[in-house]
């Protein structure tokens, strides 16, 4: 089961503004569309800091904002949210395919 | 905020009454007025007055448009017709067309924009008071002229 | 190529859409370049029709009252092939949306959009919008004028109105010209109708302040009958008193209808009369010759009258049991004897409603050339349409339909469901919308099953903005969110209906996503089991009240 083994915990997010890609903001202060490279924030006033430091960053993104996320035994991160999974996965069904002509 | 200034009109340190105040001083001739001021009042007054400021809160807040569109069509209004508050360049074309000639706005790059801002559009579909015609009539009298050679 | 019979733009019209891609290009470029703030910039994509979503940017592309050629329809598959990941959505207001676009990439897909005459302009943004009409204007039996000349006209109007551009919230416009309403002209900020008076004028109803989201409301008859030259005039006059007096102090309260319902329809009307009696003889009033120039490019094909009983076609329905509910439900009677308006189900069993593939796309424009005079529509309802089908040819169009998946015998049925994007792809959403329909559509696939149930309109939004038209389903569907977990609140007895439109009532607690099915099966339950013949569903609820619904239901779930 996932447990929330060390607080509040979160990362900081955002859609880059020249494609619109959802990315997350690495322990080196770089957005990455890689989730399990975002910097984690531990405890609220960790959160704060990684928020400004995104903020700071945001020339090449758009209005970041901290995701509440949940770390699995192994460390896999995981949004709490179905809307900020669905933002890190992906459609939850399949989209018709350009050369398709059914749907299946 | 530097005033880019069409019009040619009062002094940019000339002193624009609030409506309240102005209306204490009718032969005054510079008022402001919020969004919510009733600009049909002014109709008796607007062949003195020489500078009417108009106010957007924020640049996303229309209500100005109308104001402007009021005074230079219904009420005739000639003098000097400033926007004032959140005056950027994307909206400026918008602003000529609703007949503002003066502009206070702190946006770097304004100027140059004002400038282009009559040519960005070569065609217009509304006929407003910058007297523009509208492709409606170009293609009326287009048809006209065609019909006319037959 | 074949002639289209639609508006054309002209010179000027090019002109004007090409500038305004210039415009959009160097707003874009100072965007990345970094002189525009996102605050800044955002309305100013947003007139453009590019929105930011959950996963990227999506552009939504005006059809103007929902008409196509095939050509566009084969550069709208190109665009979502190059600039996309090729597929499209067709929505319920008469846009295409790509869902993958990059912001880099916009200005140049707006620039091949401007090549076959369209663009995205005022899609979004607190504007007047894409002006809807009518799907079947110009083909169907009751029409009394089409209204896609008024439409058009009002494009023209409303396409970078100085004044207009920055309206309280967003503004939207519908047009019939038929007295069965296909056009929802009752749930619309501004509704037109057009319709004939005891004196055999045509003129128009003007309606006011409808409109669905998080406050439904049925609009208010502000005029009943408005001289068709003096449209524009009213419309000025309408629009500059919801500019002025429209709220702006709370998003939720600021469209048209709160406004109307803050001071009363007495009010709005007075106000309205009062800026009309300034303006209508000004330079808004149409001239005949403008109004004539318009609808002569809306001039129908010639369809010479042919036999309307072809034997191949009756072959065809007695041997055929799909094609014969094809006919029952997919085709609607044309003016013209001998012909036929078909709809294309984009509501294949299990598929998200409204997409479409670019093949696809191509299908369908290659159908519409060989059988519909190069045309096609949008409707409301997310489907395509070929307004223009000989019956002759109809076991032909069944045929390639079938090539392409789009020949689901639905149209109107349970599984002809209306959704909104919902939480797979939009920023606004709770809920998602197009999972519930796919297991939906899925559960009732059964053809003769769907037509036994009969008309049946489920509409699904995945939030109170009700993209989805929730409000005015039989079967309304609204996701919410309550601690993180999706659930669906049902609601019955929602109509559009000309004469009949009614917003549905909510029929109790809502339901996990995994009941939905079982409830909608229930809700189908208590119907066949209640109706009494000739009897829809919504006749049915209306006749015995939703508490037998209700009780079904909730001994379910």
């Amino acid at each position: 089961m996932a447990k929330n083994l060390s607080g509040d915990l979160q990362v900081a997010s955002a859609n880059r503004l020249s494609d619109g890609v959802v990315v997350w903001l690495n322990d080196a202060g770089e957005w990455t569309t890689r989730l399990d490279l975002a910097a984690v924030a531990r405890e609220g006033r960790a959160g704060e800091i990684l928020l400004q430091r995104a903020r700071a960053e945001a020339f090449s993104v758009i209005d970041p904002f901290l995701v509440a996320v949940i770390e699995e035994e192994g460390g896999v991160i995981e949004p709490l949210s179905l809307r900020e999974k669905i933002r890190a996965s992906g459609l939850t069904f399949d989209a018709i395919a350009a050369e398709a002509v059914r749907y299946a | 905020m530097p005033l880019y200034n069409e019009a040619g009109g009062l002094p940019a340190t000339y002193v624009a009454l609030s409506f309240a105040d102005w209306r204490q001083r009718l032969d005054w001739p510079a008022v402001a007025l919020a969004n919510t001021d009733p600009v049909e009042d002014l109709a008796p007054h607007v062949g003195r007055l020489r500078l009417i400021v108009l106010d957007f809160p924020k640049f996303s807040d229309g209500r100005a448009y109308s104001q402007a569109r009021l005074l230079r069509g219904r009420l005739g209004y000639r003098g000097e017709l400033r926007a004032t508050g959140g005056v950027l360049q994307d909206q400026v074309a918008f602003m000529l067309r609703c007949g503002f000639d003066s502009f206070e706005s702190d946006q770097k790059g304004f100027g140059e924009a004002l400038a282009r801002a009559r040519t960005l559009f070569s065609i217009v579909y509304q006929p407003t008071e910058d007297g523009r015609a509208p492709a409606s009539l170009l293609r009326l009298k287009r048809r006209n002229v065609m019909a006319s050679k037959r | 190529m074949p002639d289209t019979h639609f508006y054309r733009y002209d010179e000027y019209d090019r002109t004007l859409v090409a500038e305004r891609v210039d415009q959009f290009r160097d707003q874009v470029r100072r965007r990345l370049a970094g002189e525009l703030t996102e605050e800044q910039f955002k309305p100013l994509r947003l007139t453009n029709g590019l929105y930011l979503q959950l996963h990227a940017y999506m552009l939504r592309i005006a059809i103007p009252y929902g008409t196509l050629s095939s050509r566009q329809l084969r550069k709208l598959a190109e665009i979502s092939r190059k600039y996309d990941r090729g597929y499209g959505h067709f929505t319920t207001r008469q846009n295409l949306q790509l869902n993958w676009i990059k912001l880099e990439d916009a200005p140049d897909a707006l620039a091949a959009l401007a090549e076959v005459d369209m663009h995205a302009l005022q899609t979004s943004g607190n504007c007047i919008r894409n002006v809807t009409a009518d799907h079947f204007a110009g083909a169907a039996a009751d029409e009394i004028e089409d209204p896609r000349i008024w439409a058009e006209i009002v494009r023209q109007w409303s396409t970078l109105h100085p004044e207009f551009t920055f309206l309280p919230r967003k503004f939207k416009i519908a047009i019939t010209g038929s007295p069965n309403d296909r056009a929802a002209v009752r749930v619309h900020d501004i509704g037109l109708r057009l319709w004939r008076n005891a004196a055999g004028e045509v003129g128009f109803e003007v309606i006011v302040g409808g409109g669905l989201g998080r406050t439904p409301m049925i609009g208010k008859t502000l005029r009943a009958f408005l001289p068709k030259n003096e449209l524009l005039a009213y419309l000025e006059a309408t629009l500059r008193v919801y500019n002025r007096y429209g709220r702006r102090d709370n998003l939720y309260k600021a469209r048209i209808k709160i406004l109307v319902h803050e001071v009363g329809v007495e009010k709005m009307r007075a106000d309205v009369e009062a800026e009309y009696a300034e303006i209508r003889d000004g330079l808004l009033g149409l001239s005949d010759e403008t109004v004539e120039a318009i609808a002569r490019q809306f001039a129908p094909p010639h369809l010479p009258p042919r036999s309307s009983l072809v034997a191949a076609v009756e072959a065809l329905r007695l041997e055929d049991r799909d094609f014969a509910l094809w006919l029952k439900s997919n085709v609607a009677p044309h003016r013209v004897g001998g012909h036929a308006i078909v709809t294309a189900s984009l509501k294949p069993a299990g598929a998200p409603p409204g997409d479409a593939s670019a093949v696809q796309m191509e299908g369908m424009a290659d159908i519409a050339d060989a059988f519909s005079h190069g045309e096609l529509r949008v409707s409301h309802e997310q489907n395509l349409i070929f307004p223009h089908v000989a019956i002759e040819d109809l076991p032909a169009v069944y045929a390639a339909l079938g090539r392409l998946g789009f020949a689901e015998a639905n149209v109107g049925k349970i599984t002809d469901i209306i959704a909104c994007p919902g939480l797979d792809y939009c920023a606004l959403a709770n809920a998602r919308s197009i999972p519930v329909a796919q297991r939906i559509s899925n559960h009732f696939a059964d053809l003769a099953r769907q037509h036994d149930i009969g008309d049946l309109k489920i509409k699904i939004s995945g939030c109170i903005n009700a993209c989805g038209h929730h409000h005015v389903g039989h079967i309304g569907i609204l996701g919410v969110d309550k601690n993180g977990v999706e659930l669906y609140q049902l609601s019955l007895g929602g109509d559009v209906d000309f004469g009949k439109t009614a917003l549905g009532t909510i029929l109790g607690p809502a339901v996990t996503a995994d009941k939905v099915v079982e409830a909608v099966d229930a809700l189908v339950a208590t119907y066949l089991d209640a109706r009494i013949p000739g009897e829809r569903f919504v006749d049915t609820h209306r006749r015995i009240g939703a508490q037998p619904f209700k009780e079904r239901v909730y001994a379910l779930v």
